[in-house]
């Protein structure tokens, strides 16, 4: 009896120790892990036919993104995030009608454009009995854009530890300062802010699946328009809602985990999305691990959307002919492979991303030009020490 | 239409939660499993959450959004 005992306290210690996300008492992490990612980002090319007049070259992106999670002491720890981004290419400037009367994209400054993106966000994590609460505070600057961002987050587990609810609140201070803007008639500096709150409840449904439920709003104000674009006027205050669940179930016989995720979204522009993506996470022994994952995204027009700019409308109307706030669908697939050594973890991801007007779940009156398709690659490690 | 989807969606989520076992804490060693966490890879997960963020007009869901970007 007394062994019997004696391996449920040690089974429930090992296993209290080894909840990542849906913990029995929280704790700081046993190990510290160090985590470092390099990715490249490669828009395709624009067609001739969308762009009859410009450079077609589009985004390319170098990510580094560095990560730190330690513990600090015996009820905290430490997180610490850096990341930097090098790009190059170009981005819409304005669109037009071409002579066959579609519409056409015109890109801004061909292959003039580079910019460099750096940030740092430092943050704390308390851990209670029942619960653990945490705070970060972030810089993000880049050559034409600084962001300040600051967030609160806290939860707690109820019914025997089945069920955690966790809330958070986050604020970012936004200026944006664009360059050449005497030259082009840009602004010269302006100011976004951004509050954003959530609140999430995950339940353990049985010794295999568990659900998750979350629901965020944000507000933004101040300059929310494209400097960059030759006429771009949206409205100085957007609020938005999303409404995130998701579903984590193991197959034992597999010796697989299933996650599938579900996203409704909704603002005031007059914006509404779906988004669902599913991943399967095949173990192939005790080593190596491999992920494939498809994911399925489609968004309705802003209302004031155009996919041809109308320069003599007054600059009192709203309108943008940007094409992320186009009606549109994307399906994006990719696949990881990741071969974990113990205290060394390597993951390789390569990903396929292509949006287009007929992927659109939501009717599409205005289709637009210039729609993204992307290559991403990375490669990652973590160290655990 | 939208009102039904809603409903489905809630009375799919109210069953899930009144249909859990009562689990103890030694019958959890699957689901504390690291393939099994909301996101298993930070960095992908936040990766991935900048690039959507750049590219779709949709953000925000299971945390609170973190700091913007002049993202064109």
């Amino acid at each position: 009896m007394k062994n019997i005992a004696s391996r449920n306290i040690i089974a429930l210690s090992t296993t209290a120790l080894a909840l990542p996300g849906i913990a029995l008492a929280d704790a700081p992490p046993t190990q510290s892990t160090i985590s470092y990612k390099l990715s490249n980002y490669q828009e395709d090319d624009l067609s001739r036919s969308e762009a009859p007049l410009s450079d077609l070259e589009r985004y390319d992106i170098d990510v580094h993104q560095f990560q730190l999670v330690s513990a600090l002491g015996r009820n905290m720890s430490l997180h610490v995030d850096a990341n930097y981004e090098s790009l190059s290419g170009a981005s819409p400037w304005f669109t037009s009608r071409g002579l066959d009367g579609e519409p056409i994209v015109n890109l801004s400054g061909a292959s003039g454009i580079s910019d460099r993106r750096t940030e740092l966000s430092v943050g704390s994590r308390y851990y209670l009995e029942n619960g653990s609460f945490g705070g970060n505070i972030g810089y993000s600057e880049e050559d034409d854009y600084r962001a300040v961002y600051f967030g609160f987050n806290t939860e707690r587990h109820y019914n025997n530890d089945l069920t955690t609810v966790s809330a958070g609140l986050s604020h970012s201070s936004d200026k944006v300062f664009p360059t050449d803007a005497a030259l082009f008639n840009r602004v010269e500096e302006e100011d976004k802010q951004s509050t954003s709150v959530f609140a999430s409840v995950s339940q353990i449904i049985n010794q295999v699946s568990s659900f998750q439920s979350a629901l965020s709003f944000t507000e933004q104000s101040g300059f929310l328009s494209d400097p960059y674009k030759l006429r771009d006027i949206r409205p100085d205050d957007k609020t938005q809602i999303a409404w995130s669940n998701s579903y984590r179930r193991f197959f034992v016989s597999a010796n697989a985990a299933f996650h599938v995720n579900y996203r409704y979204y909704h603002d005031d522009f007059g914006i509404s999305s779906h988004t669902s993506d599913v991943s399967w996470h095949q173990n192939l022994g005790r080593t190596f691990q491999l992920v494939p994952q498809l994911r399925y995204y489609s968004q309705s027009a802003a209302d004031f959307f155009t996919n041809v700019d109308d320069f003599l409308s007054p600059i009192s109307e709203y309108q943008s002919s940007d094409y992320r706030l186009s009606a549109f669908g994307a399906v994006s697939g990719g696949i990881s492979v990741i071969a974990d050594m113990g205290s060394w973890k390597a993951t390789l991801t390569a990903e396929r991303y292509l949006a287009n007007d007929k992927y659109s779940a939501y009717e599409v009156s205005q289709p637009s030009t210039a729609l993204v398709k992307y290559n991403r690659i990375s490669l990652g490690i973590d160290f655990r020490f | 239409m939208r009102a039904f989807r809603t409903t489905l969606l809630l009375a799919i989520c109210s069953l899930m939660l009144f249909s859990c076992a009562d689990v103890r804490a030694w019958e959890r060693g699957y689901l504390a499993r690291e393939e099994m966490a909301w996101a298993p890879d930070a960095l992908e997960s936040s990766l991935n959450d900048h690039i959507f963020f750049s590219k779709e007009a949709s953000s925000g869901g299971n945390s609170a959004a973190g700091g913007g970007c002049g993202c064109n």
